[in-house]
């Protein structure tokens, strides 16, 4: 079980009430010590008095006249807390109404405590030796006191109990204030983070340092949110400026192809368009790249069955993979099985970029399977080839831009496929494992499904 | 036919047009959309191609401009956007088809051949159709060469049909993914070569007279 909360403003409001708290219980300590200190001095005050008027009677009138006064005093009921004994030599009590209890020798204060039917009575009492060899013991119970000290206890602790609540309910409210509006800036960071460029934090006008933050946080996205902007555009110009002169660069090319005779130039012309076009693609791929990276998540995407997609992807390669001596085969949910959210020409594109590899790099007579179910909240889709796999030291490479993994050097493509299923699972909230398939390659997607 | 181009790069532009004249159009050409918007209110024609980016007033904006004016003039749109919203805001504002650059000539060709025939169709739809003695019953999905039978899977039904609705036209790679697989994606390999080379078995393969023709550097044609 745990014992400290999770959230740090929970834990900063726990820290700040045991502080308070502590600091009112060592206060209260302090407060109790001294007010206990103050009464027992009083009464030794009331007690120093009592004895010297007994004395001095004892000096003018003599030990039978201060007996007198003893036995008189503890018969009367004037004052009930008052305790007296006087002590022979011998330690027997002559006259007293309390027990004398051992004491060092040559005590002048002691402090003891009378057991009787009314609980135990603390008493503050003092010893005097008298000239005759007897010992007179005048005290005091302190009953007021400690009912007085009791009473102060007992609000103490109720104090006590009302403050450690209300600062406790305080904290907790506090803490959620705090907790709340922390919240809402995270949960912004992680919508912004996750692609909802257009979202910003709340602001209350208050002013405080959480408004003030919040402020500053806007304003970083709304810098942010230009700057992008600004790379999008110049992208889009990009796009614009730079393929056009390609593009009549391979028309050029394929103009001069079209009139040539020459069966070598013809061939040269040949290559020369296949290197532009290849160039092209990838300037293409590239852009696609970068636009699906700018683009929001898909909350607001259609719901679409993957199984569908992955059917026609199937269909799509098929005949391809036969020409190579490659079975395709797919295990697919009944329909319905595989619902997600997402955009169809760009899963569509994922599956063709994975299936493409799998196929390319398939030896003949293998089988690529295709499996796609639904595992608890997520779908997943495994691609299971026969090929040379991917070492494991490389598997995160390959999903780098131009990355070709030195094995597959002298096939076609851009190098950006990979990087390219990366950017649409990433929009569409899912991952992607490249895992061992003993012999060749699995490659295992998992998104999210849609509720039902 | 008369084509209006409106195009503001020089070299596309004149590119563009001496495709267009080799094939036999007569072409008015216009650099800025304000020009543009003017002559193809003004004059009649059969096509516009239109670029998308124009100074002096936006294509999109020329485009719906046009449309609202009740002009119907097929609209073939020309762009570096390719991505699926810029491809849908064009054709919501009312382009017939959309063609991103890079393009090559062939592929332009072959679109505006598509959306002139669309455009000159009409009438109601057929239930047949026939290219020399292929022959495609749309009803009872059914295939003739002469008088045998040909057994079509139904993509290859669908590749088949397309490819007779735009019969003796080149068309593309590209046009072939969008109408028959409906998914608008960058295919990596030959994978629509292979299926037209199974098609092709199917349906001339034993015939003296082959039908379905490559054209370097385009796409394919159906013909005789």
């Amino acid at each position: 079980m745990r014992l400290m909360p999770r959230s740090t403003s929970a834990r900063l409001a726990l820290a700040v009430t045991a502080s308070f708290l502590f600091a009112f219980v060592l206060l209260g300590i302090g407060v109790h010590y001294a007010v206990s200190a103050m009464l027992i001095q009083d009464a030794r005050e009331l007690v120093k008095v009592d004895a010297a008027g007994l004395v001095e009677m004892y000096q003018d009138d003599g030990g039978a006249a201060l007996l007198a006064e003893l036995r008189d005093r503890i018969a009367s009921d004037d004052d009930p807390d008052a305790v007296y004994a006087l002590t022979a030599p011998d330690g027997r009590v002559v006259a007293g109404n309390t027990p004398v209890p051992n004491h060092r020798r040559g005590a002048h204060w002691i402090e003891f405590t009378e057991h009787s039917g009314d609980g135990d009575l603390r008493v503050v009492a003092q010893l005097l030796r008298l000239p005759d060899g007897t010992t007179l013991l005048t005290g005091t119970r302190t009953r007021s006191q400690d009912r007085f000290l009791g009473l102060m206890l007992r609000t103490a602790l109720a104090a006590l109990l009302v403050a450690a609540s209300l600062g406790a309910l305080i904290g907790w409210m506090t803490s959620r204030w705090v907790s709340r509006r922390l919240r809402h800036l995270d949960n912004t960071a992680e919508r912004v983070g996750g692609g909802e460029l257009d979202l910003r934090a709340r602001l209350d006008g208050s002013d405080d340092a959480f408004d003030r933050l919040a402020r500053r946080f806007n304003a970083m996205l709304d810098r942010i949110e230009e700057l992008l902007g600004g790379v999008r555009h110049a992208t889009d110009h990009i796009a614009h400026d730079l393929r056009t002169p390609l593009t009549r660069l391979r028309n050029r090319l394929e103009e001069a192809r079209q009139r040539e005779q020459d069966a070598d130039a013809a061939a040269r012309l040949d290559a020369a368009i296949g290197e532009t076009d290849q160039l092209l693609h990838s300037f293409g791929a590239l852009l696609r790249l970068a636009r699906i990276e700018a683009q929001p998540p898909v909350h607001d995407e259609p719901e679409l069955d993957l199984a569908d997609l992955v059917r026609d992807a199937a269909e799509l390669y098929t005949p391809i993979a036969a020409e190579r001596g490659i079975a395709l085969t797919t295990e697919l949910p009944s329909p319905g099985g595989a619902r997600v959210r997402g955009d169809a020409d760009q899963l569509f594109q994922m599956l063709v970029n994975l299936l493409d590899n799998a196929v390319k790099y398939a030896p003949a007579d293998t089988e690529v399977r295709l499996g796609l179910q639904r595992e608890r909240q997520a779908i997943v889709l495994q691609i299971d080839d026969r090929g040379p796999g991917i070492p494991a030291e490389d598997r995160a490479r390959v999903f780098d831009r131009f990355q070709r993994l030195e094995t597959h050097r002298g096939s076609p493509g851009t190098g950006l496929g990979m990087s390219l299923v990366r950017a649409i699972l990433h929009r569409h909230g899912g991952h992607i494992a490249l895992l061992d398939n003993h012999p060749g390659l699995r490659v295992r997607v998992t998104l999210g499904a849609v509720e039902d | 036919m008369r084509v209006l181009l409106v195009e503001d790069d020089p070299h596309t532009a004149s590119f563009i047009a001496k495709g267009l004249r080799e094939d036999g159009h007569t072409v008015d050409h216009a650099d800025n959309g304000r020009d543009g918007l003017f002559l193809a209110t003004t004059e009649s024609f059969d096509a516009i191609v239109l670029d998308r980016m124009l100074p002096a007033l936006d294509g999109l904006v020329l485009l719906q401009t046009l449309r609202g004016a009740g002009n119907r003039t097929p609209v073939l749109l020309l762009t570096a956007l390719g991505e699926v919203d810029h491809r849908v805001e064009g054709l919501r504002a009312g382009a017939d088809d959309y063609l991103v650059k890079p393009f090559a000539y062939a592929e332009l060709s072959a679109r505006l051949d598509s959306i002139l025939r669309r455009g000159s169709a009409g009438g109601s739809e057929p239930t047949r159709l026939r290219v020399a003695d292929l022959e495609l019953d749309l009803l009872s999905r059914e295939a003739r060469r002469g008088d045998k039978r040909i057994e079509l899977q139904p993509r290859e039904f669908r590749l088949l049909e397309y490819l007779m609705r735009q019969a003796e036209r080149v068309v593309t790679r590209t046009m072939l993914l969008e109408a028959v697989w409906d998914y608008h994606f960058d295919p990596q390999t030959n994978v629509i070569d292979v299926h037209i080379s199974r098609l092709r078995q199917k349906i001339d393969q034993g015939y003296p007279r082959p039908l379905l023709h490559t054209v370097r550097g385009a796409g394919y044609r159906l013909g005789a």
